[in-house]
């Protein structure tokens, strides 16, 4: 099993524009299905191949169980049922990406993590309403352009905080 | 009145006393919580010596460190009680239940202050009305009314002795010799009644001797301004103003002493006369010859105080070591992964053929027998006696019993027994709420039991044992008990179905509900029906159970049941499909094989076997966690039979994996509590197994 | 190097006393009350001894005493910690064979200053 730092990521190609306003930031983007999606990297604490999690009785179809890392419990969400993805294969290219939110730790399953970029406040216009993604719309946050790639730029925190979600009671996510 | 400060002292010649302020902080509270027992077990009418000179001490050595160090609001309330305690000590003044809640309150206070200058964020405390009260105490005067508010809050508060700021001075004044001693009182009044005066308190104790009375006064006023307020009630020779000393002395001739300085024609600085800022009076403190005075309260040698908690001291014993928390779960944490990697040793190595490789296997076993004897070890680091928990209720219920106009006492036993740490933090809500509760609903008011032939007064027993792998804490009430009736009615209202059928256990149960209360007047107390059921939520997130017995008019007793320690626990695996759970050991009955056919199915009641005589019912592991089945030729065919809650029920498995020791992980870390399953942990091979609940498989058996 | 006897109940005035004084460079014994100097004033031989008054077991005027029956202890430089310059507390140490009196709260440069005028 196999963890790679994010900060390694982070020196890899990362393409930098000055950065400034509210949404810039610095951003991790994966593949679900045939669309791409960033994250704020901030919530992102590392990233780890796919292992089958041992699998909890009477769960969503999209909560896949739970793993060990390094001695902690961690629930794994395979985000491609979530999202209703059209397949979710599990191979070697299969990613888990470990979150901290809420002061939790979860692992969202996803095709391919991609790369690190630094997006700035021009390169973020607001979600149009008609959204290709089945994200519930309140969860995104805009849809990022560089170069001639799309992101559609996700509330990761929300997502995995949700009541939809059932990863955490409503009084944690609140 | 200003903030007092919520720094400390600084630096002086070089040192930095904020080092010394946690030893301080822990020491206080340490104090505070010996001063609340002492004056809970004071007898009013007869006080005990000793323990009153206990009480003095704690308050005494709390002063002595927060002046020191610079806490000046809790300096000035300790110094008032110590005033209090001084003279109950020398028998000046008697005790009384009053005075008794007066400390006690003003102890909650200080905890408040402390608590402020650790960081709390709380708002300051204001102790006007209790100094008030202490003070109206010390002199002598009647008991004012706890609600009575503050008289005009003028009044000086004692100063912090090392506050003395820049424009301010610290002046000794000698009033005397005075044929009406009361006279001096009239200038101690001057200062309560003219605001920025400044402060004045007594040097002798309250006490003059040959009409002298000697006062510590910090001004900002002239030594004229001064005076001519003085002379309003005292003639002026009978005043004298001089700096106080510089706060110590030698005397003369004893052994060891300096050679006394003689006056200098030249002490290499002087004062001209009348120039800006010289001040007034500027003899230096040679110490004037000491007055003879009455005899000083004698400590009491020898004889060790009956009362006397636990030293003050705390690292200076030599048997017991102060260690941090963090440091100790560390410790607990890596012993729990040194565990994990050695069942993965011990599984990795079951393949190999002992005899080849002798050595090897001989050292893992001896492995796994230092690896357990190290976690017990160090688990027994963690255990801490339930006089821990159990020593906040005398002063919980005697304010409550107190408050709600009834007679009750508290009896407990099983102090010594221990449990871990985590549990002792969490425990205590739970059972705060239990004891509220017999002594809200369960004891009657003294005229009731009077009449039901009781002894007026109730009592509330709180009994901690070790029973099995578990820790045992009754809380029991010689009250009125529970009442069928009402409680099956108030049950139907709210719409839960409660047959007349219905066993007295079950009936019980009943109070576990949300938003169950058959109380008819809501106290503030325990009556709002929130509480039982975040009680038996609390216990069973816990890993435990409770339950309640009851006879009308007799009384009632709830049982928590908790499992010894959280962290480490000794398992039994069982292979359901490809999947593997753990089932606490402890609660493994037996186990056996079984042919299909033995399991019938009985209507009402689902599936159940013959075990013995005994028809008891089945959970079918494979369909209750839904675990896919690859294989279908392979059918479960064993019975792991399994207790709790004072039930049994068989689970159906596909085979005994084996035993080991698990390091308990908990689920609702990074998850959410998952129904039948109580924590999860880290197998040999690094894979994460669910722990059974076997409480709720039980329950589950029961519907 | 100069031996000094630190008595206090409170283990945070004793610490800051101890660090004081070693920082100052003298060699600190500590002891909780007035029983457990007593036991540790053989341990060697003391330059002074600076004892709190109010503690459990041995008070700081009964420990001065008992000192002084003690030839050992005949001619060490003994002071007394009190919360006020009182004079009843002041007489009663004199009684005891007390060399002086130290006034609570203090601050480490006093103290130093203190010894500075009692030990050579």
């Amino acid at each position: 099993m196999e963890a790679s730092n994010v900060p390694a990521l982070r020196q890899q190609g990362a393409v930098t524009a000055p950065s400034a306003g509210p949404k810039s930031g610095e951003y991790l983007t994966f593949r679900l299905g045939s669309e791409e999606y960033g994250i704020d990297i901030l919530k992102v604490q590392e990233i780890r191949s796919y292992e089958a999690p041992t699998r909890i009785a009477n769960a969503p179809d999209f909560i896949k169980g739970v793993v060990n890392l390094r001695g902690v419990i961690v629930p794994i969400v395979d985000l491609r049922l979530k999202l209703g993805c059209p397949s979710a294969e599990y191979n070697s290219f299969t990613v888990v990406i470990v979150l901290n939110v809420k002061n939790r730790v979860v692992g969202a399953v996803v095709d391919s993590v991609s790369d690190v970029l630094e997006l700035s406040r021009d390169a973020i216009k607001p979600a149009p309403e008609l959204s290709t993604s089945s994200v519930d719309t309140s969860f995104i946050t805009g849809i990022g352009s560089v170069a001639d790639r799309m992101l559609i730029l996700m509330d990761i925190e929300g997502l995995m905080s949700s009541a939809e979600m059932g990863l955490m009671d409503a009084a944690v996510a609140a | 009145m200003g903030d007092m400060t919520t720094e400390g002292a600084s630096i002086s010649a070089g040192i930095d006393l904020s080092q010394f302020y946690q030893v301080f902080f822990e020491e206080a509270g340490e104090n505070l919580d010996n001063m609340e027992q002492l004056l809970l077990n004071v007898n009013v009418e007869a006080a005990d010596d000793e323990e009153l000179n206990a009480i003095f001490r704690c308050a005494h050595s709390i002063k002595g460190g927060a002046a020191t160090f610079g806490f000046s609001d809790v300096a000035e309330l300790t110094h008032q009680m110590e005033t209090l305690l001084d003279k109950l000590r020398r028998h000046e003044l008697q005790p009384n239940a009053a005075m008794v809640d007066v400390l006690l309150q003003s102890g909650d206070a200080l905890r408040a202050q402390l608590g402020r200058h650790q960081g709390s964020g709380a708002a300051p405390v204001d102790t006007t009305e209790l100094l008030t009260r202490i003070k109206a105490f010390v002199e002598g005067g009647a008991a004012p009314a706890a609600a009575a508010p503050a008289p005009a809050p003028v009044s000086a508060p004692a100063p912090a002795p090392a506050a003395v700021t820049t424009g301010t001075r610290l002046l000794e004044l000698q009033v005397g010799p005075l044929a009406d001693m009361s006279l001096a009182d009239n200038l101690v009044e001057l200062f309560k009644e003219i605001t920025d005066l400044g402060t004045i308190e007594p040097l002798d104790a309250g006490q003059g001797s040959d009409g002298m009375r000697r006062f510590k006064v910090l001004t900002s006023s002239t030594d004229n301004d001064l005076l001519d307020l003085f002379t309003f009630h005292v003639a002026r020779e009978q005043v004298k103003l001089m700096p106080l000393g510089p706060g110590f002395g030698f005397h003369e001739g004893a052994p060891g002493a300096p050679p006394a300085e003689p006056p200098s024609n030249d002490p290499g600085y002087g004062f001209f006369d009348n120039a800006p800022g010289v001040p007034a009076g500027v003899a230096p403190a040679v110490e004037a010859e000491v007055k003879p005075a009455a005899a000083i309260v004698p400590a009491r040698p020898a004889t060790p105080a009956k009362t006397e908690a636990k030293p003050a001291g705390g690292g200076m014993d030599q048997t017991t070591l102060r260690v941090s928390i963090e440091k100790v779960d560390q410790l607990i944490n890596l012993v729990g992964e040194l565990v994990i990697t050695q069942a993965m040793l011990a599984q990795n190595s079951r393949e190999l053929d002992p005899a080849l490789y002798q050595q090897l296997t001989s050292g893992l076993a001896d492995l796994e027998r230092n690896t357990r004897d190290l976690q017990e070890s160090v688990m027994s680091i963690r255990m801490i006696p339930m006089s821990t928990v159990f020593n906040r209720f005398p002063r919980m219920l005697r304010d409550l019993a107190a408050k709600l106009g009834k007679k009750v006492e508290l009896v407990t036993q099983g102090e010594a027994t221990e449990l871990d740490k985590s549990l002792v933090e969490k425990i205590t809500d739970p059972l705060t709420h239990l004891v509220r509760n017999s002594c809200d609903h369960g004891i009657e008011m003294p005229e009731d039991r009077l009449a039901r032939g009781k002894p007026e007064q109730g009592t509330i027993t709180l009994v901690a044992s070790h029973q099995g792998g578990s820790i045992v804490i009754e809380v029991r009430d010689d009250g009125r008990g529970l009442n069928r009736d009402k409680l099956i009615k108030k049950a139907r209202e709210k719409g839960i179905d409660a047959p007349d059928t219905m066993t007295d256990a079950e009936c019980w149960n009943l109070i576990f509900a949300p938003g169950f209360s058959t109380a008819d007047v809501v106290t503030d107390v325990s009556g709002r029906g929130v509480g039982m059921d975040v009680v038996k939520k609390n216990i069973t997130s816990l890993g435990g159970t409770v339950e309640i017995d009851s006879a009308e008019g007799y009384g009632m007793k709830v049982s928590v049941r908790l499992p010894l320690t959280l962290a480490i626990m000794d398992g039994m695996s069982v292979g359901v499909g490809d999947e593997c759970y753990i089932l606490p050991l402890s609660s493994v009955v037996e186990s056996f094989q079984v042919q299909a056919d033995t399991i019938k199915t009985v209507a009402g009641s689902g599936r159940v076997v013959e075990v013995r005589d005994e028809y008891m019912p089945v959970i079918e592991m494979e369909k209750v966690f839904d675990v896919p089945r690859f294989d279908f030729e392979h059918v479960s065919s064993i019975m792991v039979v399994v207790e709790a809650e004072g039930g049994r029920v068989a689970l159906l498995v596909d085979e005994l994996l084996g035993q080991q020791q698990v390091v308990v992980k908990n689920l609702e870390a990074n998850y959410r509590k998952v129904n039948d399953v109580s924590g999860a942990t880290i197998m040999g091979d690094g894979r994460v197994a669910l722990i059974l609940d076997v409480g709720s498989l039980v329950r589950r058996s029961r519907h | 190097m100069h031996s000094i006897l630190a008595v206090d109940d409170s283990a945070s005035m004793r610490q800051m006393v101890a660090f004081t004084l070693k920082n100052a460079g003298f060699n600190v014994v500590e002891a909780v009350d007035g029983q457990d100097a007593w036991e540790k004033s053989g341990q060697r031989d003391f330059d002074l001894v600076l004892t709190d008054q109010n503690m459990p077991r041995m008070d700081g005027i009964s420990l001065t005493k008992k000192l002084r029956e003690n030839p050992k202890f005949k001619s060490t430089p003994i002071l007394i910690l009190t919360t006020e310059s009182s004079d009843t507390m002041k007489q009663a140490g004199r009684a005891a064979g007390a060399t002086g009196w130290l006034v609570k709260p203090f601050d480490p440069a006093k103290l130093i200053e203190v010894i500075g005028k009692v030990i050579r």
